[in-house]
């Protein structure tokens, strides 16, 4: 990642050991990591303080990742437009298209390898070599 | 600025001026939310709930129909909850956890049907119910996940519940897991941290 100020990542996951395991991956690669447990929290948590990338499941309680980025997409405010990486063990092709409606900008199947999410992260956050 | 949600245009809890059962069939999305709430405590609404969820496509009734479903917490209630965490829509799933969660009575006599699913993301789904459960019950349940099941993500979501719950006696079956899939990125890290946090709160033998 580029010198200054660290780039914010969400982290959106209702598993706490995934959220620590992704965590472990981007803070080694240089971004300051946030968590929630659902699409509500994380709602809650962007509208105080926005951040440069999402990472976001499917499968959550409260609110489900699909809806969360849909209910955020629809937003009149900057952070309609925050990049989204959807992680899910959902690989059919209907869950690909329905991340795609919802507005997700990439999609990886779990498990997702540490340096796979850091690629992706870097390629979002317009770190990429 | 807030996140704004459209305020209804009815007073959601009226109570319909027809037939719930009826109005739960063929009516507005207001009546049909309205008749969703009411019906779970009328004769014959837990099979017109059940019908209703099965057809229903907005979500906020949907969620009514899945709240009044828990509420009946009645064996056909759950039974008519059950097939819909096989949804094809995430929205539905979550609801569908959401009140398989609440249950009065709780999940136990049909996690171990829901853990030998054929489809893995119930399995997976079905690993996170499985902390409802008092711990005792729940680890007997998981740690056989943890032997057999032949998907790594199963397994991690079953590693995720006993890493808050489990005591020493599951530290092999973890560790064995593990070794079940060399090449998956993410088990040994979560089975690392599981172990960690079993024997961060395991009392020394002499204590």
């Amino acid at each position: 990642m580029t010198e200054g100020k660290p780039k914010r990542v969400l982290v959106v996951d209702d598993a706490a050991l995934v959220r620590l395991y992704y965590r472990d991956a981007l803070e080694r690669a240089g971004y300051a990591v946030d968590e929630a447990m659902n699409g509500l929290e994380a709602l809650e948590k962007l509208l105080v303080a926005p951040v440069d990338l999402l990472v976001v499941d499917v499968n959550m309680p409260q609110m489900d990742g699909f809806t969360f980025l849909r209910v955020l997409r629809r937003q009149d405010l900057p952070v309609a437009s925050i990049p989204a990486l959807v992680t899910t063990t959902e690989a059919g092709p209907q869950d690909r298209a329905a991340a795609r409606e919802a507005g997700a900008n990439f999609y990886l199947v779990k498990p997702v390898p540490q340096d796979v999410l850091t690629v992706y992260a870097g390629l979002l956050c317009g770190d990429a070599p | 600025m807030p996140l704004i949600r459209k305020p209804s245009p009815a007073a959601p809890d009226a109570v319909p001026a027809r037939d719930p059962l009826a109005a739960l069939r063929d009516g507005s999305p207001d009546e049909r939310f309205a008749a969703a709430r009411a019906a779970g405590g009328l004769p014959g609404g837990v099979p017109a709930l059940a019908g209703a969820l099965s057809r229903e496509a907005d979500p906020r009734v949907r969620e009514a129909i899945l709240t009044s479903l828990s509420r009946a917490g009645t064996p056909e209630a759950v039974a008519a909850i059950l097939p819909h965490v096989h949804a094809d829509d995430a929205n539905l799933r979550a609801g569908t956890l959401d009140a398989l969660r609440v249950v009065p009575g709780g999940l136990g006599p049909h996690l171990p049907g829901l853990l030998a699913d054929p489809d893995p993301d119930v399995r997976l789904l079905a690993c996170d119910l499985a902390r409802g459960l008092p711990a005792g019950e729940a680890v007997a349940l998981l740690v056989p996940i943890l032997d057999a099941d032949a998907e790594a993500n199963v397994c991690a979501a079953a590693v995720e519940v006993l890493a808050e719950i489990a005591g020493p006696d599951a530290l092999p079956a973890l560790e064995a897991c593990a070794r079940r899939f060399p090449g998956d990125p993410f088990l040994p890290f979560a089975v690392r941290i599981a172990a960690g946090r079993i024997g961060a709160r395991t009392p020394a033998p002499d204590e």
